[in-house]
């Protein structure tokens, strides 16, 4: 269910792209680039990464989920909560924005509360278990800062006049004091350093520590260093936790934190290596180059970070672009390929468990490789590069033709996805395995 | 030398729902050093070579005039017979079960990418003998094992290693 309404979003996020293709093309602080940037991030990435932690914490980690229901009640408010908040966004109404956003906040704190009871359960802590946590922090303040962002834009005196309950009169001074306190930023600085609890408090954060885990068992491989991995998540921790409070308010020291993360990175792509230039399976599949390229898209990520941060650069129309440009390739370069590429693994195993682990040891089930199409993925892999390619020079090109037909690209991106995830739950209605009672010759053989 | 031939035929059982896996492979188990193992199915028991290669049997195979295939499936003449190359060990005091010594048969999954490892102990849980302890090795707790044994009337308990590795011990209910 995650994992379908997230691709039906990406889908629509790409496609809202190729058909307001000014929204890449121009400024960010409008109303457009919110809403197609919360589509992305809650209806895409969000999602997404949701479902698949439900399902990968339990098995990284070695414990059990503590609730399933919890899940699916949390899988409702998050549907109607971003599709609530997107369109919000989109008309710009602030007051039912904030009322979507805590229908949406709901569903993370009953995330937060099942992943962390879940975490307590793990028998064996380690650098996963550390950073996942450290995630579902940071994804708490995100949402905190995002919903006392739009307290601040929000106007209480016409609910005041209404003589509301008692309760309601306490909630609303409270949400008046939030407003108050936020307003003391300013919003461009506020809304940067939200995005960026979000996208690299959770999302990096997540990359980083769970591939401590699933790449060493797709590569066949193991860490190579345990003091390595501790620097990255912490170098990462103090990095973002710095970066918000001095992109917040505006401060010089913005580049020495912007460097502390830079510094994280390396050392995670420092271990990275290591632990690939160990591996005993040397093929890497589609999936795994799909990872590698999204990481290997931090560092141009990077070298805009440390430049955007630069406390003299001034604000003009191309420093804008390189803005959007910064958040387009987090966003959809390298958070989106990583993501894709870890479906790709984690997607075909879903299915075939659910589907032929009944089946093992009393009939032959197909492998994982035979339930998608390894073309399709490099069609997607390679339209997706382009796409990202030809949008990023038309984003600092100022460019809404360059957009439409990089975005064209990645649509054709989604397009191979789609169709592979296609034929993977095609599996459900057709199952490919072979029981033993039929025969498999009519001619003799002589062993 | 002269060879006794021990003959299943599995069509009844196959014709009739019934899983024929457990009657070979306690049959191939219970072979002496100058007995073969004579198959006869409906098909062409193509998973079984894979399955009984592994203990250390070849086989030759034809199908009959009536459609039905005899497979002959001799011990490699390097190979100890199957009972030997059991081990004979305690049974697994927190399974329960009684004083006395059981069959082991031992499973190296590890090395392999998932979702290998739960393919491979399976495949043997659907072989092992009747009385007979699994004992599975991985590089991981295998998470995803525990409710296909359990579903299939197995037990398992897993216990981490020394060297970060873990065994599982996987017996019938």
């Amino acid at each position: 269910m995650f994992t379908m309404t997230g691709l039906l979003a990406l889908g629509a996020g790409v496609a809202w792209l190729v058909l307001q293709p000014d929204i890449l093309a121009t400024y960010h602080y409008n109303q457009y680039v919110i809403a197609v940037t919360h589509l992305f991030v809650l209806g895409w990435i969000c999602t997404v990464v949701m479902g698949a932690m439900y399902q990968l914490v339990p098995v990284a980690l070695e414990t059990r989920l503590y609730s399933e229901r919890l899940a699916r009640w949390q899988f409702a408010f998050h549907v109607v909560g971003f599709v609530g908040m997107v369109w919000m966004f989109r008309v710009w109404n602030m007051t039912q924005l904030a009322h979507f956003g805590s229908v949406f906040a709901f569903g993370v704190v009953l995330f937060v509360y099942n992943m962390a009871r879940t975490l307590r359960r793990v028998p064996k802590w380690n650098i996963t278990a550390t950073a996942v946590t450290a995630a579902l922090v940071w994804l708490s303040l995100a949402i905190t800062a995002g919903l006392s962002i739009a307290a601040a834009k929000c106007d209480y005196e016409s609910a005041m006049e209404q003589s509301p309950p008692a309760f309601v009169v306490v909630m609303l001074h409270g949400l008046q004091s939030v407003g108050g306190f936020v307003a003391h930023f300013d919003p461009m600085s506020a809304m940067h350093a939200h995005a960026h609890l979000g996208g690299v408090g959770c999302f990096t954060m997540l990359i980083v520590g769970v591939s401590y885990k699933l790449i060493p068992m797709f590569t066949l491989s193991e860490l190579q260093s345990r003091r390595r991995t501790a620097w990255s998540v912490a170098l990462l921790n103090i990095g973002l936790a710095g970066s918000f409070v001095t992109i917040l308010r505006r401060s010089p020291l913005k580049p020495a934190f912007a460097l502390v993360v830079v510094a994280a990175l390396a050392v995670y792509g420092w271990e990275l290596r290591a632990i690939l230039r160990a591996r005993k399976r040397r093929v890497l599949d589609w999936g795994i180059k799909y990872f590698l390229t999204a990481i290997m898209l931090l560092w141009p990520l990077s070298v805009l970070a440390v430049v955007l941060s630069w406390p003299g650069l001034p604000l003009n129309k191309f420093t804008g672009q390189l803005e959007n440009l910064y958040g387009f390739l987090g966003l959809i370069g390298v958070i989106t390929f990583a993501i894709i590429g870890m479906s790709y693994k984690i997607i075909p195993f879903l299915v075939w468990f659910g589907r032929y682990s009944r089946q093992i040891g009393r009939a032959r089930v197909p492998s994982l490789a035979d339930l998608y199409s390894a073309r399709l993925q490099a069609l997607g892999y390679w339209t997706w590069l382009a796409g990202l390619a030809a949008t990023s020079g038309a984003i600092v090109l100022s460019s809404a033709t360059g957009v439409r037909i990089g975005c064209g690209f990645l649509a054709l991106g989604v397009a191979a996805l789609a169709l592979n995830v296609g034929r993977m739950l095609a599996h459900f209605f057709k199952p490919a395995f072979q029981p033993f009672t039929l025969p498999t010759s009519t001619t003799p053989k002589t062993a | 030398m002269n060879n006794k031939t021990v003959t299943v035929d599995v069509r009844d059982d196959i014709r009739g729902g019934r899983e024929p896996f457990s009657r070979i492979m306690n049959a191939a188990a219970a072979l002496q050093a100058n007995e073969r193992l004579l198959l006869i199915a409906p098909f062409e028991p193509v998973p079984m070579f894979r399955v009984l290669e592994k203990q250390g049997f070849v086989h030759t195979g034809k199908a009959t005039a009536s459609g039905d295939w005899e497979i002959l499936f001799t011990r490699r003449p390097e190979t100890q017979p199957m009972k030997a190359a059991l081990a004979e060990v305690p049974k697994n005091p927190r399974h329960g079960a009684a004083s006395g010594p059981a069959q082991v048969v031992e499973v190296d999954a590890r090395g392999l990418e998932p979702p290998q490892p739960l393919v491979k102990i399976l495949e043997s849980v659907a072989a092992l003998p009747a009385g007979a302890e699994l004992r599975a090795c991985t590089d991981r707790r295998p998470m995803h094992l525990y409710a296909q044994l359990k579903e299939r009337g197995f037990a398992a308990v897993t216990e981490e290693q020394p060297d970060g590795t873990f065994l599982t011990h996987i017996r019938r209910h």
